[in-house]
């Protein structure tokens, strides 16, 4: 374990770059080898590790040492556990930016070992992604066998009995969604072109399916409801709580900075007048837990790692122009081009909030930013 | 010997059944509950055999301040098995808490809700060291589905451990300190015989260190508190002030009520399905709440198959085994359900992740759980109870106004008769509160109904005097119980703003100024979460009408419609700025921004918008060049007429010709917007002094006939229809100064009279000379045209 974790490290061993991001299972190798040390409950067959130390890796365990890796409700992730315990799929939907990738690849990494077999979703996605294609050459000069099939993260995953990440799945032609059907309820993938017991891959025991689906996209909706049914649908939401939110910017943030050469920490209140703004535009300002899509919510993604972004570059523009952490007014300087996007109607939005809603708020940051409204460029 | 505490939390089914089991084992001689203490010498009344759920409702009224309050009591409430079981094992049973009109319950609703405001700190990191959602679920997994045995020793733990940190505020101190009194005076009375305290868990540690062996206060002496003790050796009920009106009394109560209480005001959640915990244990709760939950899908055509009830069932129970309660918790039920049942995204996090009421628009399946969950239980009071002062309040008050004459009586009242606006009032808050009897025939509809007279008619009813006992859990007289009724009416319609009107009208016919302080901010946040311009706009006018000019409701420059204009004024200002482009003009919204412009011009005292705001927002919509034409004129008419004292206003003819390049459809609806704001921009250019309100800027009606003149025949004949409905705006006689203008213009006399009076409707001949225009176009494109 030790070596794969080297690279993270930051001492590449001879002339290989260290990796950008390892998967959860490298990144977390020592919290789930000390789990796995430890466990003493019940495994469901297939599994890695038992459903408590599972949960336990997710959302963290201070006696223990096992960090906290998902803010959002614990009853989320024992619903989501428990799902992947029976034989249902997991659909995980939301907003884009709420950690829902992060999420399946901890609770794969946990259950697995393993959280690379991963389907992309995508408007050109195939079945040969998900369930298996050929090696051509080999197929031309042997014909179809063993040798010349190329499993795909579907199959590998049936037979190998590990959990199977399809990410963005509602992105994918409908058809091939459809695909998935047979796979999850009769557990088994026919390969005609194959003949004696390689025709057919039954699924081990602890393959399971890990999907995850934007709400803006495409949203659920279109999905047939064959395949629904194979699921249980657990909506992911922001963060409900100002504060963890504002803690996980900061932390994050202040990372991102100092990876960026900017060595002021960022100021916690401008952070604050930040986290504050994309919560409410988020929620649809101006109405207080109104409808979940009023028209007062802008279509950009305010997500936290929206949040961070723009955090990220205040802190940046700060610096660097004039050397002092970023201020109210480098917030909507910011806004205006990574929040706003480039939708005139997000722009006004964000306008009409700052105009209208700022200036209720008390505080000296909350007064910068509506001062600073007229950078917001038209 | 020492008192022996038990602390708990109210509606708790596990501390109920620890204060039985303590009952029975320690046979206590005096059992001291955490109640009204005004209610002890009529605990018999109590005790008389009432299906529950009831509460002692109290109501306290003096010149600075109302308030009422209630204390609920439900089958497995701690306290009310500490008063039966007591009473049964022969003991002594007292309520020892201060009455509910006392200061240290100043904004609370619910004797019974938790104390979690002050603890929540504790709570919180409890509830991340257990990795729970909320205190909710923590305390049924520590408590409710654990086995009894240590469960006082656990309910020690907790509360030592939640109170050790918070701050107990003066009410609290002073609620402990009274309740101590009567824990001493018990214990000299009891002798060495046991004594037993039931108060809440938040309680309990203080109570135990102020009745300590160490504490000052010695056997039969006078309280260190300063709280007499009374001949009978008890600490004296406090006395409300002189001037002041106060009381407690029985109320039938339900469920729906009970899980009702928002926020911090709420207690236990769910009471249907605590009342299954308690009447048959966790294990049957659990099933009876699946299938009550599926029945009511099914009945409401919502498919559930038998695998979802196989997977809602697996999931339940793996979720059981997950987070290690040795029994079904309702947490994981509800889970287990909404996991197997959802298959869509949700627009709100479920409602028993946190401490959320329900939010409009939730998904049916999580409706239908937290229905099934809160129960429709509702209680009666036994026949033999005294009843509440309302129906007291009410027989005085129809008496005393000669409103009761029995059945088939007619009453024709006189609105501008102060008597007759009395008897109204009286009418329409027993109407308000569904006590049926009296039905209005005649009357007026809505605030600027010009009707004065109300006709109304008796009738015998069924019911009413069980309609009125009802009510009374509103409150002690009609006008208080209207007020609540009222402002629970108006919380339900929160979000309709035509519905909203007709909550606000009510108040208004009830007299309800000045009245309620709820019912005010109900109504202010009703209008803040509006989300249609149009009736919106509505509510704004008529309120405006009346906080202005109203002689017959006596609701002018009042309170409650000032509330309402500034939340109305506020949120159209925010709704216009963001409403978006549809076709052809929506009338509903221009009248509302004329409504904001009389708001701001009339009212400026009551905003907490100033003008130059307002005039900034209408300067931003008039040049969004995305916002619906008709709005940008109006708009622009409402910054003229904002903006006319500091001379910033913009060049309407200037303006007229940037719209005109967009349209003939679009001018049209562009000048509909500003005539319905700002008719003088026009008339005023072409008034009879000659001087013009333009001054030396071009007139707007001489930009606007060169601007039509110039118009091709097709662009006109289209754009017509849109025209001729911006000038519909203008009376008769404005009209005929406008076309005298044209006249004048064109250096014609004649009657400019005759100019608007056509043969034949305009629109028609409009029609007629498209359809000429089209034939003479197919000839030409024939070669057809007759040759001369």
């Amino acid at each position: 374990m030790t070596t794969r974790n080297e690279p993270r490290a930051g001492a590449p061993a001879g002339d290989a770059a260290p990796v950008q991001r390892p998967p959860a299972e490298v990144r977390y190798a020592e919290e789930l080898a000390a789990l796995r040390a430890d466990d003493r409950d019940p495994r469901p067959p297939g599994w890695e590790l038992s459903l408590r130390a599972a949960r336990r890796f997710v959302i963290g365990d201070a006696e223990t040492g096992i960090s906290r890796k998902f803010v959002g409700n614990p009853s989320l992730v024992d619903r989501a556990l428990v799902t992947l315990a029976t034989s249902r799929g997991l659909m995980l939907v939301g907003e884009p930016g709420t950690a829902k990738s992060l999420l399946s690849e901890l609770i794969a990494a946990a259950v697995s070992g393993d959280s690379t077999l991963t389907v992309q979703g995508g408007a050109a996605t195939t079945e040969d992604q998900i369930k298996y294609g050929w090696n051509y050459a080999l197929l031309v000069a042997e014909g179809p066998s063993a040798r010349s099939l190329v499993p795909a993260p579907m199959l590998r995953g049936m037979a190998e009995g590990r959990l199977v990440r399809f990410e963005e799945i509602t992105r994918c032609p409908l058809e091939v969604q459809d695909s998935l059907l047979s796979l999850l309820s009769e557990r088994v993938v026919a390969i005609p072109e194959l003949t004696g017991p390689d025709g057919m891959v039954f699924a081990r025991q602890g393959f399971n399916v890990i999907a995850t689906a934007n709400t803006r996209d495409r949203g659920v909706n279109e999905m047939s409801a064959a395949l629904k049914r194979r699921f249980n649908f657990e909506t992911v939401f922001p963060i409900p709580d100002l504060d963890t939110e504002l803690a996980l910017v900061e932390a994050e943030v202040t990372t991102l900075l100092r990876r960026s050469g900017v060595e002021p920490p960022p100021d916690r209140d401008v952070l604050e007048v930040l986290v504050g703004t994309f919560r409410e535009l988020r929620a649809g300002a101006g109405g207080k837990g109104g409808s979940g899509a009023g028209p007062d919510r802008p279509s950009a993604v305010m997500s936290t790692a929206e949040a961070v972004s723009v955090a990220h570059a205040v802190g940046v523009r700060g610096w660097f122009l004039r050397g002092e952490p970023g201020s109210a007014a480098d917030v909507v300087a910011c806004l205006a081009g990574t929040a706003a996007k480039d939708s005139p109607e997000d722009l006004a939005r964000l306008r009409r909030y700052l105009e209208q809603q700022v200036p209720r708020r008390r505080g000296p940051h909350w007064k910068a930013l509506h001062d600073a409204r007229h950078l917001l460029a038209d | 010997m020492s008192a022996v505490f038990l602390g708990v939390r109210h509606h708790s089914p596990a501390c109920a059944r620890l204060v039985e089991r303590t009952i029975a084992r320690l046979r206590p001689v005096q059992v001291l509950v955490e109640g009204p203490a005004e209610m002890n010498g009529r605990l018999d009344e109590l005790l008389l055999g009432h299906e529950l759920p009831v509460a002692v409702f109290s109501h306290y009224r003096d010149e600075q301040r109302a308030a009422t309050s209630w204390a609920p009591l439900c089958d497995y409430s701690p306290e009310w098995v500490a008063l039966r079981a007591g009473r049964a094992a022969g003991a002594e049973v007292r309520f020892i808490d201060l009455p509910a009109w006392h200061p240290a319950f100043a904004e609370r609703t619910n004797r019974y809700a938790d104390a979690e405001a002050r603890y929540e700190e504790a709570t919180e990191r409890l509830c991340r060291h257990f990795a729970v959602d909320s205190s909710d679920t923590l305390w049924d997994r520590l408590f409710e589905v654990e086995p009894d045995d240590g469960l006082a020793e656990r309910l020690d733990a907790y509360f030592a451990l939640v109170r050790g940190d918070a701050e107990a505020d003066a009410g609290d101190r002073a609620r402990e300190s009274y309740m101590a009194a009567w824990v001493r005076a018990a214990v000299d009375t009891a002798g060495d015989r046991p004594v037993l305290v039931v108060t809440g868990g938040f309680h309990q540690p203080a109570l135990r260190a102020l009745t300590g062996p160490g504490e000052p206060g010695g056997p039969e002496g006078d309280d260190p508190d300063g709280w007499e003790r009374g001949a009978d050796g008890w600490p004296r009920v406090p006395a409300p002030p002189g001037a002041a009106t106060a009381g407690s009394f029985l109320v039938p109560y339900s469920f729906r009520q009970l899980d009702a209480f928002a926020g911090y005001q709420s207690g236990m959640p769910s009471p249907g399905y605590y009342q299954r915990v308690w009447e048959a244990g966790p294990e049957a709760a659990a099933d009876r709440l699946l299938r009550v939950v599926v029945e009511r899908l099914r009945a409401r055509k919502f498919p559930v198959s038998t695998a979802d009830l196989i997977a809602a069932r697996s999931l339940a129970q793996g979720l059981t085994a997950l987070r290690g309660h040795p029994r079904p918790a309702r947490i994981d039920v509800l889970d287990g359900l909404a996991g197997a049942l959802i298959t869509d995204d949700l627009d709100h996090p479920l409602p028993w992740t946190g401490r959320g009421t329900l939010t409009a628009g939730a998904h049916p399946v999580v409706v239908e759980m937290v229905a099934a969950c809160g129960g429709d239980r509702t209680g009666r009071l036994h026949p033999g109870t005294p009843a509440p002062p309302l129906v007291h309040d009410v027989a005085a008050q129809l008496a005393g106004l000669a409103l009761d004459g029995g059945p088939e009586a007619t009453y024709r009242l006189d609105l501008t008769d102060t008597a007759d606006l009395e008897r109204s009032r009286v009418l329409h808050r027993l109407r308000v509160l569904g006590i049926p009897g009296q039905v209005r025939t005649a009357g007026p509809a809505h605030g600027v109904d010009p009707e004065f007279t109300e006709r109304w008619e008796s009738r015998s009813v069924v019911g009413r005097e069980a309609a009125l006992v009802e009510a009374g859990a509103y409150g002690a007289t009609l006008a208080e119980a209207a007020a609540v009724a009222l402002t629970g009416r108006t919380r339900d319609v929160a979000r309709e703003a035509d519905r909203l009107a007709g909550a606000l009208f009510d108040a208004v016919l009830c007299g309800m100024d000045g009245f309620s302080d709820q019912l005010l901010g109900e109504l202010g946040s009703c209008v803040r979460e509006s989300s249609l311009p149009g009736p919106l706009g509505e509510v704004l006018a008529t309120a405006l009408g009346l906080w202005r000019h109203d002689r017959v409701f006596g609701m002018a420059r009042g309170p409650l419609l000032g509330t309402v204009i500034d939340g109305a004024t506020e949120r159209l200002l925010w709704l216009l700025e963001g409403a978006r482009g549809s076709s052809g003009v929506d009338f509903s919204r221009l009248r509302a921004v004329v409504a904001v412009r009389d708001a701001v011009l009339h009212a400026p005292e009551l905003l907490s918008v100033t003008r130059e705001t307002a005039a900034g927002i209408a300067r931003r919509i008039a040049d969004d060049s995305e916002a619906p034409v008709e709005l940008r004129g109006a708009a622009f008419g409402l910054h003229r007429s904002l903006g006319q004292a500091s001379g910033a206003a913009g060049d309407p003819a200037e303006a007229v010709r940037t719209v005109a390049r967009a349209g003939t459809d679009a001018l049209g609806d562009w000048l509909a917007g500003l005539f319905a704001l700002a008719r003088d921009e026009v008339t005023g250019a072409v008034g009879d002094d000659g001087d013009g309100a333009g001054g030396g800027a071009e007139s707007l009606i001489d930009v606007l006939d060169g601007l039509v003149c110039a118009l091709p025949d097709d662009a006109f004949l289209s754009g017509l229809p849109a025209l001729r409905q911006a000038f519909t705006f203008f009376p008769p006689r404005e009209r005929d100064r406008i076309a005298g203008r044209l006249l004048e213009r064109r250096g014609v006399r004649g009657s400019s009279r005759s100019l608007l009076r056509t043969t034949a409707d305009p629109l028609l001949i409009g029609r007629a000379r498209a359809l000429e225009e089209s034939v003479s176009r197919l000839l030409a494109r024939y070669e057809l045209e007759a040759t001369p």
